[in-house]
């Protein structure tokens, strides 16, 4: 019994990490139509970034989230001028896709150029263990299940409440009806983006602690396609019910089997996939951003 | 006065405006009328700067030829596009919010009660719809509020690019009745783009013809109406009798 409830809040907890990057890839999905296939790379790029803050310049735990915020915001906007910006004109978007790919690839290598391909340590935020019953669960997941969540309720709120949620809405609806009403397209893109990195890079940091900082948690990614698959493509609210679902899977394939957790998430997803095509949610909820 | 000189847009290598001259006075409705492909909304285009061009437009004394999209529209040019262009997922209400964009700024929040009051009086139907969202309404309505969202961004002309399209007659009788009021009563000057020939002449003052990337006859709609070239090709007064 304890160790249903433990499995299933690491399982949750590992499905809010997957879902943080699923919200951004979509975010910048609907603001430019295009996919990140360099989201796995920001993810890790956030967890060295806060090791960096953490370590090489010592800051304190409120630095670290004051600092982490503005650089993650910081990057993404200079990812969107590198990557996207100069291509954004081009008439076949599968350039932007590339470059994309392009992009993971520098990611990665300029990483191992300045911190090394060696693993990384990072303390979690507050060491030591919850007891449920006879079962135990780290704090660290704990912590990942209440910012992730604090996270997510942020965006929605922005996205739905603020003004400047909807300008971006509303710019990645019908880009060319916000050129004609005179929005600055260009801010909106320049916020998704921004966003999306603080979204992944948060994710990269609440994860470095379980699973080393290193270049292979760029792997991650494809849990958050898969989940985004799964939800039904195209939608905020698909993609986080996929991704935790997702980390669920994969939570409690472990009473199964060890060494293949990863092949049953996949095989779950073929499922799904061959049942129902559109995912779980996909018509559903494809209407609303 | 918006006034247009010389004015040549190319898709690549294919010339779509072949060097158009064309006035809006203050206060007017001006319409411009031209089959498919004649280069109608390629003009729109080219005055609210989303299309490159050589030639020259002014606004007042303003220049706007090298100007962004951005800047054209915060000198108050509203072009509301064909297929009217609503945000679907947004409601009524937001989509005219985010209309305000145009003067209060990203992250401004000053109040727009007033401008969203004169959009409903004009338009009631869009109250009753305040919350519902975009996509889910008629054409006519969505027409309606692809309109009432230029409004909200304190024009001082707009751009209206085919608004009957698709809509039933009914509707479309409405609309322009609407259109003229807001000519009337908020002085608006209305440059209509109008692929039904016989509605824009009826309700505007002062008439364009294109074809094919120039304009071929222009002057006031009254004369324009009874031009037999125009009742030839636009009204299909002649193409009834050349029936079997």
């Amino acid at each position: 019994m304890y160790l249903y409830i433990q499995l299933a809040l690491t399982g949750i907890s590992m499905g809010m990490l997957y879902a943080l990057m699923a919200m951004g890839l979509i975010l910048i999905v609907k603001a430019v139509g295009v996919l990140n296939f360099a989201h796995g790379q920001l993810f890790m790029l956030g967890s060295y970034l806060t090791w960096m803050l953490t370590y090489q310049l010592n800051l304190p735990l409120w630095g670290v989230v004051l600092c982490g915020i503005v650089v993650f915001a910081i990057c993404g906007a200079a990812y969107m001028f590198c990557v996207y910006w100069p291509l954004r004109a081009s008439s076949w978007k599968v350039t932007v896709v590339i470059s994309t790919l392009g992009a993971s690839i520098a990611l990665e290598e300029l990483v191992r150029v300045i911190w090394g391909s060696n693993p990384l340590t990072m303390k979690p935020i507050l060491e030591g263990t919850i007891r449920i019953g006879t079962a135990y669960l780290s704090y660290q997941y704990l912590f990942i299940f209440l910012i992730g969540g604090g996270l997510m309720a942020f965006v929605y709120i922005l996205f739905e409440k603020t003004f400047i949620g909807k300008i971006m809405q509303a710019t990645a609806q019908d880009r060319y009806a916000a050129d004609l009403i005179g929005i600055p397209t260009i801010v909106a893109v320049v916020c998704t983006y921004a966003i999306s990195m603080c979204l992944s890079g948060t994710g990269g940091w609440l994860a470095a602690p379980l699973f080393l900082v290193s270049q292979s948690l760029s792997s991650f990614a494809q849990k958050a396609f898969a989940g985004i698959v799964l939800g039904g493509f195209g939608s905020v609210k698909g993609a986080i019910v996929g991704c935790i679902l997702i980390g669920l899977i994969e939570s409690f394939s472990v009473l199964v089997t060890d060494r293949y957790k990863d092949a049953i998430v996949f095989a779950v997803l073929i499922i799904v996939l061959v049942v129902r095509p559109t995912g779980i949610f996909g018509e559903k909820i494809a209407e609303k951003a | 006065m918006l006034k247009i000189k010389d004015l040549h847009a190319y898709y690549g290598p294919i010339e779509a405006l072949k060097g158009i001259d064309l006035k809006v006075k203050e206060g007017e409705i001006a319409c411009l009328i031209g089959s498919n492909g004649a280069g109608k909304t390629t003009l729109l285009n080219a005055i609210s700067g989303m299309i490159k061009t050589s030639g020259t437009i002014h606004w007042d004394d303003v220049e706007l030829t090298r100007m962004n999209c951005t800047k054209i529209a915060k000198m108050g040019i509203m072009h509301v596009p064909s297929g009217r262009h609503v945000f679907p997922g947004l409601t009524v209400k937001e989509n005219l919010e985010v209309g305000t964009i145009n003067w209060r700024g990203p992250f401004g929040a000053p109040k727009f009660k007033e401008d969203i009051e004169v959009v409903y009086n004009l338009f009631p139907r869009l109250k009753e719809r305040e919350n519902q969202l975009a996509w889910s309404m008629s054409g006519g309505e969505q027409q309606m509020l692809a309109v009432g969202r230029a409004l909200m961004g304190r024009p001082k002309i707009l751009l209206l690019d085919e608004p009957s399209m698709g809509l039933a007659p009914v509707v479309v009788a409405e609309l322009f009745e609407k259109i003229v009021e807001i000519n009337r009563s908020l002085g608006m000057t209305i440059l209509l783009v109008e692929q039904n020939a016989k509605i824009a002449l009826k309700n505007s003052q002062y008439a364009y013809v294109i074809e094919d990337g120039l304009i071929t006859i222009d002057g006031p709609a009254d004369e324009l109406r009874n031009d037999p070239r125009i009742r030839q090709a636009y009204l299909g007064k002649l193409a009834e009798a050349d029936k079997p």
